[in-house]
C-alpha cells in the first residue's frame, strides 16, 4: 500500500488565506452539528447497513421458519403463544442490536477515532447524546419495520394452516406487543451503548451485556422465590420484556411500567457513561 | 498563542509532566523536543483537553480547549495519525469532522488537495500507509483553517520527499502568522524546521530558546585546526585554556577558544595553519548534552572525554584569520 503514495506534491499552502481566528464556517457548533456528524459517521460505514440488514433478514427468516415448522406439524400451541412463535427469531435480533450498540461507541476507542471526535467536539457528553439520538432513531425505525414485517410474514405463513390458531394485529394487546418489540430491542441496544461507553472495549462490553441480559436472570431464578420474585420483577431486562408479552404473571410488571423501568435504567446507565467519558482521559 | 502553566500530570506513581510552564508564540515554528517518554505527547494531549492535568492548566489564546467556541476552527491538532476508523473513506472521515465543527464541506476537498491525498480521497483509510495517515491527520488539523496548530511527530512514516513537504508546510503556516507547535525526537529535523525550541526531559523544562542560542551554548562547539606544526601549537593552546583532541584525520579539535583566538595562538607559535574552521555542534549534539540525565530509557552511558575547560584564553590582538573561515586554506599559512 505504501507504494501508492499520493502524487500531488504541489502541496505548499501558498495560495491560502491567512489565519482567520473565527474560522471559515458559521457560529459555534452545537448539539445539532454533533448529531449530524454522528449520522454522517454511521452512514459512511459499510458495517452499519450490513449488520442491520443481516439482523433483519435473520430475525424474519428464523421467525418464518419457526412458524412454518410449528404450524405444518399442527402442534396445538398452549395459550396464547402464537405471537411468541412469530417473534421467535428475535432473541438473535436482540443480541445483534445490542452488539451494534456496544460497537457504536467502542469502535471509536478501538480505532483511535475517538481522538478526532473529541477534538471536534470536546464536550463529550454532547458526543454521547448525539450518538444516542442517531442510534435510537436508526434502530427504532429499523426494528419497528422489521417487527411488523416479521409479524405479517409469520401471520401469513400460519394462515396457510387453518387448523392452527392464528393471531391478528387487531387481537387484544397484539399491536402493543409488535410495537413494543421495536421499543424493547432499541432500549437493549442503548444498554449496549452505555456498557460500551463504560467499558470502552468491544469484547468487554458485549460480555457485560450478555451476562446482564441472558445469564444473570438465569442465576436469579435459582435463588429462593422470596428473593428472586421481587428482584426479577424489577430486573431491567425482565421488566422491559413485558411489553412484548400478551399476558403477565403475578410477579411481573405491566407492559408499560416494565418499559418505564428499563427506560429509567437506560437513562441512569447513560448518565453514568457520560460522567465517565467526561472524566477519563481519551 | 499557547500557554502552559505549572502543568503536572501523573499516571499512577509516575509523574509524566512535572510543573511544566512555557509559552508558544505565533509567527514561528516552535519545536517541542525531548527523549522518548519525556512527556511531550502528554503535554500536547493536555493542551487539547484529551488528558486532564492533575495541576496547572494549558490554554490556547487564553481559553482552555474544552471551552473554545469552535475548537477545530481555533486549534488544529495532529496527535495520532491513525485517529480514524479504518472502514471509512478518507473524504467521509473529514466530512464528519467538518460537519461536527460547522466547517463548509467544500473545505474537505481543499485540504485533501493540500496534503496530496486528492487521488485517494475515495479509498478506505484502513488501507493507508503511515505516511498517508500522517497526511490525513494533517488535513484534519488544517480543516478549520485554524490560527494555532499542533503536530505530534508529524514526519513519522513520511518518505524523504514527504518530510521536506511537511517542513515547508509548517514554515509556510508560521509565515502566515499562525502558531505552529511541532513535537519531535528527531533533532536534526527540528533544526531544519523550527526556529525556536522547547526542550523537556522527564516532564520538566530543560530549555526554552532559539535554536541558534541552544547550539551556540553547547560546549561542543569547537574549532578544527589543521597544522603541520601541531607539536608547536598544542602546548600553547592548552596554556591558553583550551582542550585539544586529535582526530583520526590528523586535524585537531579545539574546544574552549574561538577560531580567531586559535588562529592567534597558532600565529604566535609560528605554526602554519592549513585549516581553521568553527565546527558548530549540531542541534542533536546540543540536545544530547542538554538532556543527559533526563533520558527515560537510556543505554548505560559511556564515560566520554569531556574536558571542556571553561577558561577563555587571553584575547590577543586579532590575527590573520577570521572567526569561521569555511574552506581549508590551500595556500598554506602565514608565519
Amino acid at each position: 500500500m505504501s507504494g501508492a503514495a499520493p502524487s500531488g506534491q504541489a502541496a505548499a499552502p501558498g495560495g491560502r488565506t491567512g489565519p482567520s481566528p473565527a474560522g471559515a464556517g458559521g457560529g459555534a457548533p452545537g448539539l445539532a452539528d454533533a448529531v449530524r456528524a454522528e449520522w454522517a459517521k454511521l452512514r459512511t460505514l459499510r458495517t452499519t447497513a450490513v449488520s442491520l440488514g443481516l439482523t433483519a433478514l435473520f430475525a424474519i427468516g428464523l421467525s418464518a421458519l419457526a412458524c412454518l415448522l410449528t404450524a405444518s406439524h399442527g402442534r396445538q400451541p398452549r395459550t396464547p403463544p402464537t405471537l411468541s412463535i412469530i417473534q421467535g427469531g428475535w432473541e438473535l435480533g436482540l443480541l445483534a442490536i445490542m452488539v451494534l450498540g456496544v460497537m457504536a461507541v467502542t469502535n471509536e476507542f478501538s480505532s483511535g477515532l475517538i481522538v478526532s471526535t473529541y477534538l471536534a467536539t470536546p464536550r463529550r457528553s454532547r458526543v454521547l447524546i448525539a450518538k444516542v439520538v442517531v442510534f435510537t432513531s436508526v434502530v427504532l425505525v429499523t426494528t419497528e419495520v422489521v417487527s411488523f414485517a416479521d409479524f405479517f410474514v409469520g401471520h401469513a405463513i400460519i394462515a396457510a394452516y387453518p387448523s392452527f390458531p392464528n393471531v391478528g394485529i387487531s387481537f387484544p394487546n397484539v399491536l402493543r406487543a409488535v410495537v413494543g418489540m421495536g421499543i424493547y430491542t432499541t432500549l437493549l441496544g442503548l444498554v449496549g451503548m452505555g456498557a460500551g461507553a463504560v467499558v470502552k472495549h468491544t469484547a468487554g462490553g458485549i460480555a457485560a451485556c450478555v451476562g446482564f441480559i441472558f445469564i444473570l436472570p438465569g442465576v436469579l431464578s435459582a435463588l429462593p422465590a422470596s428473593w428472586s420474585n421481587p428482584i426479577g420483577k424489577y430486573w431491567p431486562t425482565e421488566a422491559g420484556r413485558q411489553v412484548v408479552l400478551l399476558t403477565h404473571g403475578p410477579n411481573s410488571l405491566s407492559a408499560w411500567w416494565g418499559t418505564a423501568v428499563l427506560g429509567a435504567f437506560v437513562v441512569a446507565l447513560l448518565l453514568a457513561a457520560g460522567y465517565l467519558m467526561d472524566r477519563r482521559d481519551a | 498563542m499557547i500557554e502552559v502553566r505549572h502543568l503536572t500530570k501523573r499516571f499512577g506513581p509516575k509523574t509524566a509532566v512535572d510543573d511544566l510552564s512555557f509559552e508558544v508564540h505565533s509567527g514561528t515554528v516552535t519545536g517541542f523536543l525531548g527523549p522518548n517518554g519525556a512527556g511531550k505527547t502528554t503535554t500536547l494531549r493536555s493542551i487539547v483537553g484529551l488528558a486532564s492535568p492533575d495541576q496547572g492548566d494549558a490554554r490556547v489564546n487564553g481559553v482552555s480547549y474544552r471551552n473554545l467556541r469552535a475548537p477545530m476552527r481555533e486549534v488544529g491538532a495532529l496527535l495520532d495519525a491513525k485517529a480514524y476508523h479504518p472502514g471509512r473513506r478518507a473524504r467521509d472521515h473529514l466530512r464528519a469532522l467538518a460537519v461536527a465543527s460547522r466547517i463548509p464541506v467544500s473545505r474537505v476537498d481543499e485540504v485533501l488537495g493540500l496534503v496530496g491525498l486528492a487521488d485517494v480521497a475515495g479509498r478506505r483509510a484502513g488501507g493507508f500507509s503511515l505516511g498517508m495517515s500522517q497526511r490525513l491527520g494533517i488535513a484534519a488539523a488544517l480543516l478549520g483553517d485554524p490560527p494555532v496548530l499542533l503536530f505530534d511527530e508529524p514526519v513519522n512514516g513520511l518518505d524523504p520527499e514527504g518530510i521536506v513537504w511537511a517542513r515547508k508546510l509548517m514554515q509556510a503556516l508560521a509565515a502566515q502568522g499562525r502558531t505552529v507547535f511541532v513535537s519531535s525526537h528527531l533533532m536534526s529535523e527540528m533544526a531544519l524546521t523550527a526556529s525556536h525550541v522547547i526542550v523537556i526531559g522527564r516532564g520538566r523544562l530543560i530549555a526554552d530558546s532559539s535554536v541558534q542560542d541552544i547550539v551556540r551554548g553547547s560546549s561542543r562547539t569547537s574549532v578544527r585546526l589543521r597544522s603541520p606544526h601541531a607539536e608547536l601549537v598544542v602546548p600553547r593552546l592548552q596554556e591558553a585554556g583550551a582542550s585539544v583532541e586529535s582526530s583520526d584525520d590528523g586535524s585537531l579539535m579545539v574546544t574552549g577558544l574561538e577560531a580567531a583566538q586559535v588562529g592567534d595562538v597558532a600565529f604566535q607559535a609560528g605554526a602554519a595553519v592549513h585549516e581553521l574552521t568553527t565546527v558548530q555542534a549540531s542541534l542533536e549534539e546540543a540536545f544530547m548534552e542538554l538532556t543527559q540525565g533526563a533520558v527515560e530509557f537510556g543505554a548505560p552511558e559511556e564515560p566520554g572525554p569531556t574536558g571542556s575547560a571553561p577558561a577563555w584564553g587571553d584575547p590577543v590582538a586579532t590575527g590573520g584569520w577570521g572567526p569561521s573561515t569555511g574552506a581549508p586554506g590551500p595556500q598554506g599559512g602565514q608565519g
